[in-house]
């Protein structure tokens, strides 16, 4: 079930659309803000408000790379492994994660606090290897950084 | 002009085309595999590329436009390189089943990769896995074998508008699925499994049961179901039916079908089909021969026909009778017993708003293409949810929506919800005030002369104004005003009735209220019709007052004419209807009762009553295909064949007439031959040898029908096709203006309301009999809305008793927040019993048909199916 | 030369609306404000300035064929997807410099006569997002968004969208799918947006850093701007340079500035003062350059001349110690990542490039997989409904082209070691 203010948000993201289905991804971005992942039951509730038929929610909802359709740690680590990244060094950093976290691509720790998403280019290249942790930025990232900044995650 | 060169031969255009079209116009073939002439151009599977002079790239000839000039190659070695290239890409990850996939025989992709696909595949890694989901009863998705080409979401989306299915995910993980991903929550249409070119989508009905080259006839057929009418091609092997496609062409349907015309078919092989006349002795049925049967037949009611008059017998037909049923039996009813009275559910509304709008606008005005739906500049519905009760009729209404005509729709049309840009929500019965509000407007919008003898008519309906009609009906004054705004911006409306607006003790003002909109906005009529031969039965004279072709009983001259043609005289004053009759048996008015394939327990209002009704006959003939409740109390029982085992011809709601023929052999007899054997006994010859015989007479007596052959319905034909032209209306004496208060009667408070749903997947004895149908929806159920779920306690998936005086029913629970609070829908026509049967027995005294707005109804939750709880 | 789209971003608070009028900004809008929106559309098709998303194509002329379809409304779109690989010129501009695009977008909206705009920016940017709409929701209170922006009687609306993960929603068509609520794949053209595009009104996009030279066009006037950079292709252009160089970064320079110059001078050099031995001079679907070809200046119409492409331009610079091939194998595997699944080729072939590559790199590639690996390139190129399947083929041919010695070394390596 959607909270009262999700609903709200997305009426309210509604009305910069001169069309309802516009504001589709927005809206899964404000469920997936609440919930960390759009479940079956979230992509039907936002297609009943948007009146846009269930069906095609999901299939838009899975076109795009960054919707999660599946539940996910409390913290999401989005680390780029494009070619700039790959060049200076994300393939020992995914190691780094895997030695110190066990934490696989598009796999969560075993205490739920973290989940893993390898990403294409976030374009963070001048500053590359990059990740985003959440919804934070860091880049730079060396083997000691990473595990400075993850710590920092709890 | 457009002159366009395809490989060396020279393509004169009108208006630009695709490069495909053009070329299939001269001949040339160029394969396709995302095209469909159904759908828009995709241009995905880059199959179609061809070579055109002054440009660089390939094109994909299904999405590139001619130019004055154009010089197209489709063959060129360029050209089909590249086709080879786009094959041995498609079958990296397409399985190669052949040999096991039902699709093998009809596969676009299999005949392209035969004529310009490469031997073998270099491709080394594995294929895509994706095991085949067996989630749903109907359909069976097989994404190994998909090739995105999207036909069947385009088709899903796009035609069909039920947004069932969309394609998940993206790049080479993209594959076609329903919102559950297992079980499909759509409305079997099926059309996705005409558009699919390769096996993916597949129905489980004739799985592994045959291959394409295994069919040995197809019957090019009207669909039997509803008032549409589609036409469809019945594919058969040995006796059986294994597969129901549309046509793709012409009909009204133009290749499209609905869940019932496309799976609904298996109930002629129903365990419970009758093969063989019964006669009841001592209460018992028991076997009987065919002319033992119809000796018996002729005896009793030559019998009751000496002792009490042709008065005393009654003929009621179904709407599943051809016109040629319909014909021979009501010259057998009138000629031979005597007797006008004759009717069918037809009279349930359809009939009686076909005479109201005819009697004003004149002959054929409800009976339009339905073509001109999306052609309209808005469309206007009301009185029942056009896709559940004619779904290809509805179909074009969604067309009209996609291509931005505006709809509005009143009352409960799920349906419709995504489509309808209006959407008034009356509470429950009190469409009149609001239609009463809106023809108040629009005349003072549109101003009326007054001059006309219609015109007249509308300037004396009391008006109604949005407050008050707000107060009444609960749609927001604002809400009807644009409702109001947008149909007077319009040009050339449709408006769609359906018969539950009928069905009411406010019918006739409904009707005129109706009528008055229809000539306000210069509109196209459309009656929904619920069974496929309701035109038909009403233009064959299946009336209590009506004549073939449409010519009323009273006027000596027509009268003179059919009695001149029959022979005999017919009793020259109008018959009893439908209700009129069960009414009459009650009050033993009538002795004998004759039905062809009606189950009137099931069909009728209060169904205890009727029941007892036919119990007082003393005589009850009955036709069907199955041993219905109302066959149970008949005295003889003869089987029909049902229309896949028969030939003769069905009208549609457009007027359209086309014919039903025969794929299979069936056990029972055609209703025209049976009757035309049982006039003989009685000493009436009726000499016809087949259905097209009665056409010919048809064809002789009926002016509308004049000269009609079965060669001229080949799907185009609408009457008057050689006949008379219609004549023009405007006979209002009958119609009685409402008073204000009538027009602004409210629902009384605290009273919880039934209304009539009507199911998607079922149509009365034969749905229920469709093994398929009956596993897409298995159990009746109630909708009822949020708040009185509420306040009843009710959930999703509940059990609830729903009573009335007249009955009660055991429903499961379904919440829809659209329901109007007060009230209950519940579908006509699945399970046991339908929503009639608890219906109180009301008539309508001056359109004689059914009333159903007058229920108090409980509703109590049961805790587990038996058990009641006290809420 | 002077910082035009990089102005005063060193100054922490560039992005407040007061720092950047207090640097001059809005004046753009008063001018243009003064103009008739025609003359703005001839005065920006005048500067000869070209698109900055990739194509290169001509502003002036889009924006002229938006501006002769009557339907109304019309919409201005600016893409700031930033998706190509290499790519981060954008960012600067949205997260420093946001009242710059605002600008940029008030002047276009006026000039087009589109009420409604959309930011449509791509969903790894959540940092621009806040920044973006602050910067929006600013621009509101002051007057210049808005029904009557300045009291002239001028509307425009604008807001950002946030894409969601799908490098194809940079391609127009596709974003405006995407916008509009649905899967991210590119539409059949004709009709282009600029006539039937979002919501089928007629819409203009243009990329974040195009957008951002408008009011300097405005500014100084379309023939002095006409005069910076390139002939044909003027104005100053923020290239993103990333790899093993020793200031990466992004540098606004002159159109047509050299490669060499670029990777040598402004950006310092090889890291480690190693070898030089590749450049993708334009973002990961440009051609790849040996370190023998860096001498062409940089601009849309003198890079195809010296066998590759501006694209985006960003430089992606790769030293000695690279393995090419590894680098070939994921780029290509972002494209079949990226493939939007519509289109033959491109949702199967690349998959299939990417399969023979991944042989390649991991050592158990054939000798005949390198030419299967063109002849299945050779089959996508030019059959693809959109440029993106086309860019993957096109990468994978430039890196045999160059260096086709490392893919046959791998080959080799793996079957001796398979043989030991
Ligand atoms: C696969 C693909 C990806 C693209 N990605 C971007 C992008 O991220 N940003 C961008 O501005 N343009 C991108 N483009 C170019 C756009 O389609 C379009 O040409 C551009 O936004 C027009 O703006 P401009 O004229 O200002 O360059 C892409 C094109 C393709 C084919
Ligand atoms: S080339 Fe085809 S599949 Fe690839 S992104 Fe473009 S349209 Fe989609
Ligand atoms: S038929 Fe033209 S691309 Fe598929």
């Amino acid at each position: 079930m959607l909270s009262e203010n999700t609903v709200k948000e997305i009426g309210l993201i509604r009305s910069k659309y001169h069309d309802a289905q516009s504001s589709l991804l927005p809206a899964l971005y404000v469920v997936q803000r609440e919930h960390g992942w759009l479940s079956p039951e979230a992509l039907k509730e936002v297609g009943e408000i948007l009146n846009v038929p269930k069906a095609e929610v999901k299939g838009v909802s899975t076109f795009y790379a960054m919707f999660r359709h599946k539940p996910i740690g409390r913290h999401l680590i989005q680390l780029c492994t494009n070619v700039a990244c790959m060049i200076m060094g994300s393939e020992n950093l995914l190691n780094i994660l895997k030695d110190r976290y066990g934490l696989e691509p598009n796999g969560t720790t075993v205490d739920g606090r973290f989940s893993l998403v390898v990403m294409e280019c976030i374009g963070a290249c001048g500053t590359a290897p990059a990740m985003l942790v959440d919804t934070d930025f860091h880049d730079n990232l060396t083997e000691k950084r990473i595990t400075e900044i993850l710590e920092s995650y709890k | 002009m457009i002159t366009v060169t395809i490989n060396r031969k020279k393509i004169n255009l009108e208006k630009p085309v695709t490069i495909l079209k053009a070329a299939r116009m001269a001949g040339i073939e160029i394969p396709t595999l995302c095209n469909h002439e159904m759908l828009e151009p995709f241009g995905g599977c880059r199959l179609c590329l061809v070579e055109i002079e002054k440009m660089p790239r390939l094109q994909t000839s299904c999405t590139q436009y001619v130019t004055d000039g154009m010089v197209v190659w489709t063959e060129t070695e360029k050209v089909v390189e590249a086709r080879k290239a786009m094959l041995e890409f498609l079958l990296i990850n397409h399985a190669l089943d052949c040999p096991y996939c039902d699709k093998a025989g009809e596969c676009d992709l299999q005949d392209v990769t035969a004529k310009y696909g490469p031997a073998t595949g270099r491709f080394a890694e594995g294929k895509r896995r994706h095991p085949e989901s067996f989630d749903d009863p109907i359909i069976v998705r097989n994404m190994e074998r998909c090739i995105s080409c999207t036909r069947c979401v385009r088709m899903c989306s796009k035609v069909q508008g039920a947004y069932a299915i969309s394609m998940v995910n993206r790049s080479s993980k993209t594959f076609v699925e329903p919102f559950s991903g297992g079980r499909y929550d759509c409305e079997y249409c099926g059309n996705c499994l005409t558009v699919c070119p390769v096996g993916a989508i597949m129905s489980r009905m004739h799985r592994h049961t045959y291959r394409p080259w295994q069919i040995e006839k197809e019957a090019d057929t009207v669909c039997s179901f509803c008032g549409v009418g589609c036409s469809m091609v019945l594919q058969v092997r040995g006796n059986s039916i294994v597969r129901a496609v549309p046509r793709e062409t012409g009909g009204s349907n133009k290749g499209l079908l609905c869940n019932r015309g496309r799976f609904g078919y298996d109930y002629v092989v129903s365990s419970g089909r009758l093969d063989s006349p019964m006669i009841k002795r001592d209460g018992k049925f028991r076997r009987a021969s065919w002319s033992e049967a119809f000796t018996y037949i002729a005896g009793r009611l030559k019998k009751i026909k000496e002792d009490s008059g042709g008065n005393s017998i009654a003929g009621i037909v179904s709407g599943r009778c051809t016109n040629e049923d319909g014909y021979v039996f009501q010259k057998f009813m009138r000629a031979v017993l005597g007797s006008n009275n004759i009717d069918s559910v037809a009279s349930f509304g359809y009939a009686q708003a076909q005479r109201f709008f005819e009697g004003i606008f004149g002959q054929g005005v409800t009976a339009n293409s339905m073509r001109g739906i999306p052609n309209s500049d808005g469309v206007f519905v009301v009185g029942g949810d056009p896709t559940a009760v004619n779904p290809v009729l509805g179909l074009q209404i969604r067309a009209a929506a996609g291509k931005g005509v505006p709809v509005t729709a009143v009352g409960y049309m799920p349906g419709l919800k995504i489509f309808a840009a209006n959407r008034p929500m009356p509470k429950p019965f009190t469409e009149t005030a609001l239609l009463s509000a809106m023809v108040t407007e629009l005349r003072n919008i549109k101003g009326i002369s007054g001059k006309g003898l219609f015109d007249k008519l509308i300037k004396d309906i009391p008006p109604v104004s949005l407050g008050e009609a707000e107060e009444v009906c609960g749609v927001p004054s604002k809400d009807i005003r644009s409702a109001v705004d947008a149909l007077s911006r319009m040009t050339n409306p449709s408006i769609v009735i359906g018969m539950d607006i009928i069905r009411r003790t406010e019918g006739q003002a409904n009707l005129l209220l109706l009528a008055a909109l229809v000539s306000l906005l210069n509109s196209r009529i459309y009656l929904l019709s619920e069974l496929p031969n309701e035109q038909g039965l009403t233009d064959m004279g299946c009336l209590p007052d009506m004549l073939p072709g449409g010519r009323h009983l009273t006027v000596e001259s027509f009268r003179r004419r059919y009695e001149e043609f029959f022979g005999v005289d017919i009793p020259s004053s109008p018959g009893m209807g439908i209700m009129e009759m069960i009414e009459a048996a009650h009050d033993k008015k009538i002795k004998a009762l004759y039905v062809m394939g009606e189950d009137l327990v099931y069909s009728m209002p209060d169904s205890a009553y009727v029941k007892a009704a036919l119990s007082k006959l003393d005589f009850l003939v009955m036709h069907d295909i199955f041993m219905t409740e109302t066959a149970g109390l008949a005295d003889v029982v003869i089987p029909s064949l049902s229309w896949s085992e028969k030939e003769g011809s069905y009208t549609n709601l457009e007027r359209r007439m086309q014919i039903v023929r025969k794929a299979v052999e069936g056990k029972g007899m055609e209703e025209w031959r049976a009757v035309s054997e049982i006039s003989r006994l009685l000493g009436f010859n009726m000499d016809y040898k087949s259905s097209g015989d009665v056409i010919a007479e048809i064809a002789k007596v009926s002016p509308l029908h004049k000269d009609i052959t079965y060669e001229d319905m080949t799907g185009e034909c609408m009457w008057p096709y050689k006949g008379e032209p219609l004549r023009h209306g405007i006979s209002l004496e009958d119609i009685e203006m409402p008073d204000k208060g009538s027009l602004l009667k409210r629902p009384e408070k605290d009273r919880i309301y039934i209304g009539v749903d009507k199911p998607l997947f079922h149509f009365e004895t034969l749905s229920r009999n469709s093994e398929a149908l009956s596993s897409i929806a298995p159990e009746p159920y109630m909708n009822v809305g949020k708040a009185l779920a509420g306040r009843l306690f009710l959930a999703e998936g509940d059990s609830a008793n729903v009573s009335t005086a007249a009955g009660s029913l055991k429903l499961s629970v379904r919440v829809d927040p659209d329901i109007p609070d007060n009230s209950v829908m519940v579908p006509d026509n699945f399970g046991d019993k339908g929503v009639y049967a608890i219906m109180q027995w009301k008539v309508n005294s001056a359109l004689k048909a059914p009333v159903t707005d007058a229920e108090g109804v409980t509703i109590k939750k049961m805790k587990h199916a038996a058990e009641e709880v006290a809420v | 030369m002077e910082k035009i789209l990089l102005r005063n971003i060193e100054n922490p608070d560039s992005a407040d609306i007061n720092e950047y009028i207090k640097a001059g900004g809005y004046k753009a809008l008063l001018k243009a404000l003064e103009f008739k929106p025609a003359d703005i559309v001839g005065e920006v098709r005048k500067s000869g300035i070209r698109g900055r998303g990739g194509a290169g194509f001509p502003t002036g002329m889009k924006w002229a064929f938006a501006s002769a379809d009557p339907k109304k409304p019309r919409y201005i779109l600016c893409n700031a997807d930033e998706g190509e690989p290499g790519t981060f010129k954008d960012r600067p501009i949205l997260e420093k410099n946001p009242h710059l695009l605002i600008e940029g977008m008030i002047i276009s909206g006026y000039a087009l006569e589109a009420e409604y705009g959309y930011i449509y920016l791509r969903g790894e940017y959540p940092a621009a997002k806040g920044i973006l709409n602050a910067a929006v929701e600013q621009a509101y209170e002051k007057g210049y968004l808005g029904d009557n922006i300045l009291g002239k009687g001028v509307r425009l609306h604008l807001s950002v969208h946030q894409g969601a993960g799908a490098y194809i929603c940079g391609e127009e068509t596709a974003l405006i799918e995407s916008l509009e609520g649905k899967r991210g794949q590119p539409r059949i053209k004709p009709p282009f947006p600029v006539n039937e595009g979002f919501l089928s009104k007629p819409t203009v996009i243009n990329n974040v850093e195009t957008l951002a030279n408008i009011p300097y066009i405005i500014e100084i006037g379309a023939d002095a701007y006409a005069a910076i950079g390139s002939p044909d292709c003027p104005g100053p252009k923020l290239f993103s340079v990333s790899g093993h160089v020793k200031r990466p970064g992004v540098y606004e320079l002159p159109m047509g500035v050299s490669l060499r110059d670029i990777i040598y001078n402004h950006s310092g050099g090889i890291l480690d003062d190693k070898k030089l031995k590749a450049v993708i001079p334009g973002g990961i679907s440009t051609p790849i350059l040996p370190a023998d070809a860096i001498d062409c200046p940089m601009d849309f119409v003198n890079m195809p001349k010296h066998g590759s492409m501006l694209g985006s331009g960003a430089v992606m610079v790769f030293d000695e110690t690279v393995d090419l091939v590894k680098i070939c194998y994921r780029a290509i595997k972002f494209f079949e990542h990226e493939s939007c699944g519509k289109c033959t080729p491109c949702r199967e072939g690349v998959g299939w490039m990417r399969a023979i590559l991944e042989r390649i790199s991991g050592g158990s590639g054939t000798a005949g997989d390198i030419d299967l690996l063109i002849e299945v390139s050779n089959n996508i190129t030019g059959k693809t409904f959109c440029p993106l399947g086309d860019g993957a083929a096109m990468t994978a041919q430039n890196f045999i082209k160059h260096f086709r010695n490392e893919f046959e070394k791998k080959i080799n390596n793996g079957s001796v070691k398979r043989a030991a």
